[in-house]
């Protein structure tokens, strides 16, 4: 195999992403107002709990980088829609009719939802200035907190390339997606702390992938805590190489 | 001549049904080949499976000598592909639909602005290149589709019912294209189609598949004459009608309740008269009469026993053309 191929194709599926988010930024707007809500109201009505929910900083505060994740997440989750939509219409036929290997066109997908969420955290990130939220933002802790963005773009559109190679149909991985956006969400550490939870959710908690984007983001823009990092960042790399692999072995299977 | 290429003994089964069933045929060089057969004959899975999009069960692929099964990548640097359905990104440019499929045949850096523009200008693009594909006519967006298929300098092209869904004109565009390609840069074509006439107008040489099998195959020309005459269709409503027609010449069955018996004549015009005062001796009421040149149809009619029914295509990929400009627009 060439590599040179290889990456190149890697690439044009990414860059060709970016492209059509530059011809038509509005969807990824109008993704932006749920993370809003979830900011504004959420955060407000929650940060004036009497005796707080969480120790030492503002809600919000903790909060933001919970958001950040679930926004990604929310958006990644559906990605397989899209596939199974090109699969019909007969864009997906074509592409795979292309001398450039499979497995590297799906990582340039996935590589490329990893760019879209760039976009979506860019905003929530306006909005966090916009609200006021005092966050630790230096040059180090935004580029890590990019590269988290990207792993956890990856990591769920891969998941969701594999929900759509197994479920075949726009309607199935829209209902199995939504599906599984509440387990994710709420059986994480991204409204609230792990310790609060009962114990049985607390073990559903830390096997869950997105508390560990969520830790670590909050430890970049947050709590600065960074031996915390030497923890989360092995899981998110292990948990993102198995579904990336995945999807790439199933993915043949898609044309039926 | 070299052939393009040649299957032997292809087969693929899914748990229900055999797709295709143990078929073998040879395209030569430059030529225009047509598989030709009703919606589920299995017409696309044969195409998807010797662009190696599908692995077969059994049989030999080779293309332009090599083997499809064990260098399928090698297959689609020399292939051309167009789908039935779209290719076409309508989020992205004309210039971008040509430019994101140069890179993915990895056609070299300095040599892609070239191709795009000599493709464009084959495709009379040039002035709309920068406009949003997801705004072009349905002509227009075929166009770009063949174009994406040309951008490799394909030796052999594979359309999958290259004029499904489109209108009359851009029809005959789509076919002009084809016969111009063949004869501009000896392109070999492989199209499948369930529509005769293009099959008539555009293909050197046509294989009739109808169940996974190929039933008959040759130039249409051979295929129609070999009937053996013109096409009598008689009206009637008597049950009895195609028993004593049979008595005069061959029959072509069919399972279609129209009441409609067609026989084969040789010298059309003349034998009307004889055939009606037959038929009147025998007590047979007939309601009309019409003779024909024997069509593909005839002869797919002959070798299957039913006609090619084509409407519930048309239909689904029409559907599927009108969601995919709500999408874009």
């Amino acid at each position: 195999m060439n590599t040179g191929h290889y990456l190149s194709t890697m690439w044009t599926m990414a860059e060709f992403e970016l492209r059509k988010l530059r011809h038509d930024p509005l969807p990824v707007l109008i993704r932006s107002i749920q993370p809003a809500l979830w900011l504004v109201i959420f955060g407000e009505v929650l940060g004036r709990l009497r005796g707080g929910l969480v120790q030492g900083y503002d809600y919000r505060q903790f909060l933001a980088p919970g958001i950040l994740a679930q926004s990604v997440m929310f958006i990644a989750i559906f990605y397989g829609i899209n596939l199974v939509w090109e699969r019909d219409l007969g864009l997906l036929n074509k592409l795979l009719s292309t001398p450039s290997p499979h497995s590297a066109i799906v990582l340039g997908r996935s590589l490329a939802a990893g760019f879209r969420s760039i976009f979506q955290a860019l905003i929530v990130f306006v909005l966090v200035l916009i609200l006021g939220i005092n966050l630790h933002l230096s040059p180090l802790s935004i580029l890590g907190t990019l590269v988290i963005i990207v792993l956890t773009g990856i990591f769920f559109s891969s998941m969701s390339t594999c929900l759509a190679v197994l479920l075949h149909s726009r309607e199935r991985v829209m209902g199995i997606g939504q599906a599984l956006t509440m387990p994710f969400f709420f059986a994480s550490n991204a409204i609230y702390p792990i310790e609060a939870m009962p114990g049985w959710l607390q073990v559903l908690a830390r096997v869950n992938p997105l508390s560990y984007m969520v830790e670590s983001l909050r430890v970049l823009l947050v709590t600065q805590e960074y031996r915390r990092l030497l923890l989360d960042v092995p899981v998110i790399m292990f948990a993102t190489v198995v579904v990336v692999f995945l999807s790439a072995r199933l993915f043949r299977r898609i044309l039926g | 001549m070299d052939l393009a290429l040649e299957v032997k003994g292809l087969s693929k089964y899914y748990p229900r049904v055999k797709a295709v069933d143990n078929i073998s045929f040879a395209i030569e060089d430059g030529q225009i080949f047509g598989l030709l057969g009703p919606n589920g004959a299995g017409k696309t899975t044969t195409l998807r499976t010797i662009l190696t999009l599908i692995k077969p069960n059994e049989g030999q692929i080779s293309v332009k000598g090599i083997d499809a099964l064990r260098h399928p990548e090698r297959v689609r640097e020399i292939s051309g592909y167009i789908p039935q359905g779209l290719s076409v990104d309508g989020d992205l440019t004309g210039y971008e639909n040509l430019l994101f499929y140069a890179r993915l045949y990895h056609i070299p850096a300095k040599e892609i602005r070239e191709r795009i523009r000599e493709v464009l200008e084959y495709m009379e693009l040039t002035d709309r290149a920068q406009d949003m594909a997801g705004h072009y006519s349905g002509g227009m967006l075929r166009r770009l589709e063949i174009g994406q298929s040309l951008i490799n300098q394909p030796r052999i092209l594979f359309l999958d019912e290259p004029s499904i869904g489109l209108d009359p004109g851009a029809r005959r565009m789509v076919w002009e294209l084809v016969l111009r390609l063949r004869k501009e840069s000896g392109t070999t074509i492989f199209l499948t189609t369930h529509d005769m006439n293009e099959a008539d107008i555009l293909c050197d040489k046509v294989a009739i598949m109808n169940r996974g099998k190929i039933v008959i195959e040759g130039a249409p020309e051979d295929l129609k004459s070999n009937l053996g005459g013109n096409i009598l269709s008689i009206e009637s409503l008597s049950p009895d009608c195609p028993a004593y027609l049979r008595e005069l010449g061959q029959v072509l069955e069919t399972k279609d309740s129209d009441h409609i018996c067609h026989l084969i004549v040789r010298e059309g015009e003349r034998e009307i008269p004889h055939v009606l005062d037959f038929l009147r001796g025998k007590g047979i009421a007939v309601e009309s009469v019409s003779l024909s040149k024997p069509s593909l149809d005839d002869v797919f009619l002959k070798y299957a026993g039913v006609r090619i029914e084509n409407g519930d295509a048309l239909r689904s990929v029409r559907r599927e053309r009108r969601a995919f400009w709500r999408r874009s627009s």
